[in-house]
């Protein structure tokens, strides 16, 4: 274990055009964490996120085990172990599940372009530990019978499970989950629950979640970091932040609060 | 027999079909018109090929593979005639074609794969339009600066080198005898069935797999690691090598032009090339084979018809009936037929082998 953090905010902010999405944010997100992002809508969560996997780039500082994310591109955050899901789904479509999940691990095959043209031992010894390694990570996932459909004639539970092995094969440290929740009803959510205290203990890797489903929020995340209008407003465990009282304000207006009590502490 | 022995087995024996072609390719095909014609079928399936990486599997969009094709034909006309020259013998004999023909296609892919690199790193940042903008003025530029620098003009500097291109004539070897002529069917099939074999490898790879998830999203595919800047410029630098050594098959093509003139590489080429490619169906190597030999022999069939009997009564009889302009229509007819029935091209993206497998019905 190191002594960095799993993943460090430090004073970050984003600007598109004259909207500030994220101003000054500062999070420390400790190693095996599962750490929540939640706020309202356009509170900057997955813009956070974004800035985090390389989609933006963005002023101040993020560092991940103490190396700096600054002016990296999106695929070398994931190759040095960054994962993440979007909000709404993003498989690769006319791919096979078996394709999609080999996709992630293209950046560390062995073999290279020159020995698939040639299509030497290597190459063959490369695709089939590939595959091995992919179909056991998708029966992990209760994905193995399904591995040569299209992606897309998966339901949607199992399109959502599809995206977190594709991002598992990176072989993450830390795994970004955008809305993991959403469309889910009561029971399906509390089962999420338990597969991310499962993730995190499996595969030994740190988990941030932006949820809006507060019963899965404050159901598993250990440490929450509330934003609004991209600043942040609190910071703290579920039980501190189901009491706060600007978290209850952003979340249902000042007048209103018994309501957002309700709502937040479902 | 283990993989390699099936492997040494087949090469071996492509390796003497084409031989064999090459020794009886007159015999089968007696008339030269028409042995041109199938020649010339066979570079466009190796322009095809080429262009459908890009094209086809990057999911970029090229209207400038003339361009590549054009640098490829050059290179490979100024290596070959050269080395003939050393050589020192009038004929170009088989023999000698594999210390010309090796060299000379080498040359010209490499001289294409930089160019391509260059023009496929604007790709980064373009899309679309933008993109196919850039790749028309890299392929007019080509062109114009050959064809805007006569020989005879300029006594030095840089204008005079390229006037060594031979201007808007054209390029027809060191004292102007014409370009060696080294590529007879063994090189012709030969270099459609190499072709062939690496666009298969491209797309049935790891490599493939990257380009389509990269062409079907971008944001997803870099977050599993993807780069997209490797693959596109990849994707380019291929595609040109390819575009390269179909040009050099055809500058050096048997019984071809003995000259290789700027005009041949306009936008028309470049257009032709996108018509083979989509016709055959984006992204399918298939496809691109059928689309290269359909476009070259559709429009030189429609040519070579108008050499018959009845044809040529007819126009005695109506002279003022303009029957090379009812060749592009008849040519645009068939295209449009073909579009509207199977808008994703004949193949789609699959393949010939796969036809047999079909989808499940979905309940």
């Amino acid at each position: 274990m190191s002594a960095a953090p799993a993943l460090q905010l430090e004073r970050v902010s984003k600007r598109f055009g004259g909207l500030k999405a994220v101003s000054d944010v500062s999070f420390t997100v400790p190693e095996r964490c599962i750490f929540g992002l939640i706020g309202p809508n356009g509170a900057g969560k997955t813009t956070v996120f974004n800035l985090v996997t390389g989609v933006y780039d963005f002023e101040g500082s993020i560092r991940f085990y103490g190396k700096s994310l600054g002016g990296k591109k999106a695929s070398e955050i994931a190759r040095i172990g960054v994962a993440r899901t979007f909000q709404n789904i993003r498989l690769f479509q006319s791919m096979t599940v078996m394709e999609n999940v080999l996709i992630a691990c293209e950046n560390t095959r062995k073999a290279h372009l020159g020995a698939a043209l040639l299509r030497s031992p290597l190459f063959f010894r490369d695709e089939a530990e590939m595959h091995k390694e992919a179909m056991k990570l998708l029966a992990i996932f209760k994905l193995d019978a399904m591995a040569d459909e299209v992606s897309t004639s998966l339901s949607y539970g199992n399109q959502r499970r599809l995206e977190i092995a594709r991002a598992m094969m990176l072989k993450p440290k830390l795994l970004l989950l955008d809305e993991p929740a959403a469309g889910m009803n009561y029971g399906e959510a509390e089962g999420l629950k338990e597969q991310i205290r499962w993730l995190r203990d499996e595969f030994k890797i740190t988990v941030i979640l932006v949820e809006h489903n507060m019963q899965v929020v404050m159901g598993v995340c250990e440490d929450i970091h509330v934003l609004d209008h991209g600043e942040t407003i609190a910071h703290g465990p579920p039980a501190e932040i189901k009491k706060h009282p600007k978290v209850l304000a952003a979340y249902l207006g000042e007048e209103d609060e018994a309501a957002a009590v309700a709502e937040v502490g479902a | 027999m283990n993989a390699w022995q099936r492997r040494v087995g087949a090469t071996l024996l492509l390796g003497l079909a084409c031989i064999v072609l090459e020794l009886t390719f007159h015999h089968i095909v007696p008339d030269t018109a028409y042995r041109n014609m199938l020649q010339l079928a066979l570079v466009n399936v190796v322009i095809a090929l080429s262009l459908n990486v890009i094209n086809g599997m990057a999911g970029q969009f090229s209207i400038g593979h003339a361009g590549f094709v054009g640098v490829g034909a050059y290179t490979a006309a100024i290596v070959a005639s050269n080395i003939h020259k050393s050589l020192g013998e009038r004929t170009e004999t088989f023999a000698n074609s594999f210390y010309v023909m090796p060299p000379a296609i080498l040359a010209a892919a490499l001289v294409a794969a930089l160019f391509g690199f260059v023009v496929g790193l604007p790709s980064l940042r373009l899309k679309g339009d933008y993109l196919a903008i850039v790749t028309l003025g890299f392929s007019e530029i080509f062109r114009l600066v050959i064809m805007t620098s006569p020989p005879g003009v300029e006594k030095e500097g840089i204008r005079a080198t390229i006037a060594e291109l031979g201007g808007p004539q054209g390029y027809s070897g060191p004292d102007r005898y014409g370009v060696a002529q080294y590529a007879g069917p063994f090189w012709l099939f030969g270099g459609v069935i190499v072709a062939t074999i690496i666009a298969w490898r491209l797309k049935f790879c790891g490599w493939g797999r990257a380009l389509r998830a990269l062409r079907e999203d971008e944001i997803a595919a870099s977050a599993v690691g993807v780069d997209p800047t490797r693959y596109k410029v990849t994707s380019f630098v291929i595609a040109a090598m390819g575009a390269g050594a179909a040009g050099a098959l055809w500058a050096c093509m048997r019984d071809g032009n003995p000259s290789v003139q700027p005009d041949q590489f306009s936008f028309a080429l470049s257009f032709d090339a996108i018509t083979m490619v989509i016709l055959g169906g984006s992204g399918s190597v298939s496809g691109a084979i059928f689309g290269g030999l359909f476009v070259t022999l559709t429009v030189k069939m429609i040519e070579q018809l108008q050499r018959l009997d009845a044809i040529e009564a007819f126009k005695l009889a109506h002279p003022d009936f303009d029957l090379n302009a009812l060749r592009m229509v008849i040519y645009a007819v068939v295209l449009m037929v073909l579009m509207v029935m199977r808008p994703a091209g004949l193949f789609g993206e699959s393949e010939i082998t796969r036809f047999r497998k079909r989808e499940p019905a979905k309940p």
